[in-house]
């Protein structure tokens, strides 16, 4: 064999491997998942629920994100326990190439959701809250368990509901603070660093 | 020698679950005994470079699993089935060995045949496109088993293999066994004393997080001679030898 047809089998095997980890973390079904949150974002801003630039606008839109947060964290979950986690250097870029490209997904699902109509913050702001709230989903998937890592942009939700409404200011509640804010935006990027730092090296949670 | 462990210690919180254990094995088979909470799965995980100690040595076919990329190393090299299997139940029996052999670097001329013959020798030929969620549990463990063995490894580690398993296939696990420990190290960790009588060249006996007992089954046997209960001559030893580390 040729070394072309050698690099087109070696080709083919890491497509097939990146197939059948995309398959056994049910991305299609996840994938399905986030059309439906940028549906029920359309359905949101078309149905004029969200209106002005307000805190109360942020709310809604806010728990849209998590949920899609929640679906990537979900997806990050190991089927195969402990006979994965014995096994070769693939395993760490499987599991953050599946995150990001999730991730990747969520904002573009999302933005389309959301193209033609008047997002509060506007893509910008999307792009920050769903990076942010999918680090913490791998945070959790890490630290809980990838079957309940929702857990983690689920409770950060609540406390972020809460924080509008109460009309906090501070860096850590990044979605109370302006889309340009520099520690909110420092914040989200460490958040979603760790996450994926974590859940390269050590995987979820068995 | 394949394994080589010194001193080695585990503890989850305050317990010992494996408490200062010295052990050194090379090809063949090696049976690990105990009753629940001897600490076996714990030492199995440590081997499988699935858990870190929390102090002693380890040497895995003569590298450090505590290094990187020694560890990458011993992973290719390394085939493990655990106790609890987790599967995608939408994989068919191939695309799960598929899946494994990839993952462990088989050269991708060789995944085929490599995860054709895995399916064939635990006897799950006639169910190789059969989705997972459609078998038995004696078949996933089958299957199991395949995956761990599809990379021709040279350390094997089985931890209840026969769990599931009727008499027919326990049988032909064993043959499979003492053919797969003529290459490599093989340590299966097993409640039932006649697989090890059956396959295993060297057994150890564990008793909380120790080793209570290192040789092989006919000096296990013999520890039995006129002692402990059990129906069958090892059995015998294994409990005498139990009896006294208890006392």
């Amino acid at each position: 064999m040729g070394a072309a047809g050698g690099r087109a089998l070696r080709r083919g095997a890491a497509v097939r491997l990146v197939r059948l980890h995309l398959l056994s973390r049910q991305v299609p079904g996840a994938l399905l998942a986030l059309v439906g949150c940028g549906i029920a974002l359309r359905c949101v801003l078309l149905l004029h629920w969200v209106v002005g630039d307000g805190a109360a606008a942020q709310q809604t839109p806010l728990l849209i994100e998590a949920a899609a947060a929640s679906v990537v964290a979900v997806a990050a979950r190991n089927p195969f326990g402990e006979s994965e986690r014995s096994t070769g250097r693939w395993l760490p870029y499987l599991r953050v190439g599946s995150a990001l490209a999730l991730t990747g997904a969520v904002v573009g699902l999302l933005a389309a959701g959301a193209a033609g109509a008047h997002l509060p913050g506007g893509c910008w702001e999307l792009l920050r809250s769903v990076a942010g709230l999918t680090g913490i989903g791998l945070l959790s998937a890490a630290a809980l368990g990838g079957a309940v890592s929702w857990v983690g942009p689920l409770a950060y939700t609540v406390v972020a509901e809460f924080a509008l409404a109460a009309a906090w200011r501070t860096p850590w509640i990044w979605v109370t603070r302006p889309g340009h804010d520099t520690g909110a935006g420092l914040f989200v990027v460490l958040v979603l660093l760790a996450g994926v730092v974590l859940i390269a090296l050590r995987g979820p949670r068995d | 020698m394949n394994v080589e462990i010194n001193d080695l210690t585990r503890r989850f919180g305050r317990t010992r679950a494996v408490d200062g254990v010295d052990l050194r094995t090379g090809p063949g088979v090696l049976g690990l005994l105990g009753p629940n909470g001897a600490g076996k799965t714990s030492l199995l995980r440590m081997i499988a470079t699935v858990i870190p100690p929390s102090s002693g040595t380890l040497r895995l076919l003569e590298r450090d699993p505590g290094a990187a990329g020694p560890r990458r190393e011993i992973r290719r090299r390394l085939g493990y089935l655990p106790q609890d299997l987790g599967y995608y139940p939408g994989f068919t029996v191939v695309d799960f060995v598929e899946y494994f052999a990839l993952l462990k670097e088989v050269p991708p001329a060789r995944v085929p045949a490599a995860v054709a013959a895995a399916v064939e020798r635990v006897g799950l030929g006639d169910k190789a496109k059969s989705k997972l969620r459609t078998l038995s549990g004696g078949m996933l463990r089958r299957a199991g088993i395949a995956q761990a063995i599809v990379n021709d490894p040279e350390l094997l580690l089985f931890d209840e293999p026969t769990a599931g398993l009727d008499p027919e296939q326990r049988v032909e696990f064993r043959t499979l066994l003492r053919d797969l420990g003529t290459r490599a190290t093989v340590v299966v960790s097993t409640h039932l004393v006649e697989d090890v009588g059956a396959a295993c060249g060297e057994v150890v006996l564990m008793h909380q997080g120790r080793i209570a007992f290192q040789g092989t089954p006919e000096q296990l046997t013999a520890r039995g001679e006129g002692h402990g209960t059990g129906d069958a001559p090892l059995e015998r030893g294994y409990s005498a030898v139990l009896a006294e580390a208890r006392s």
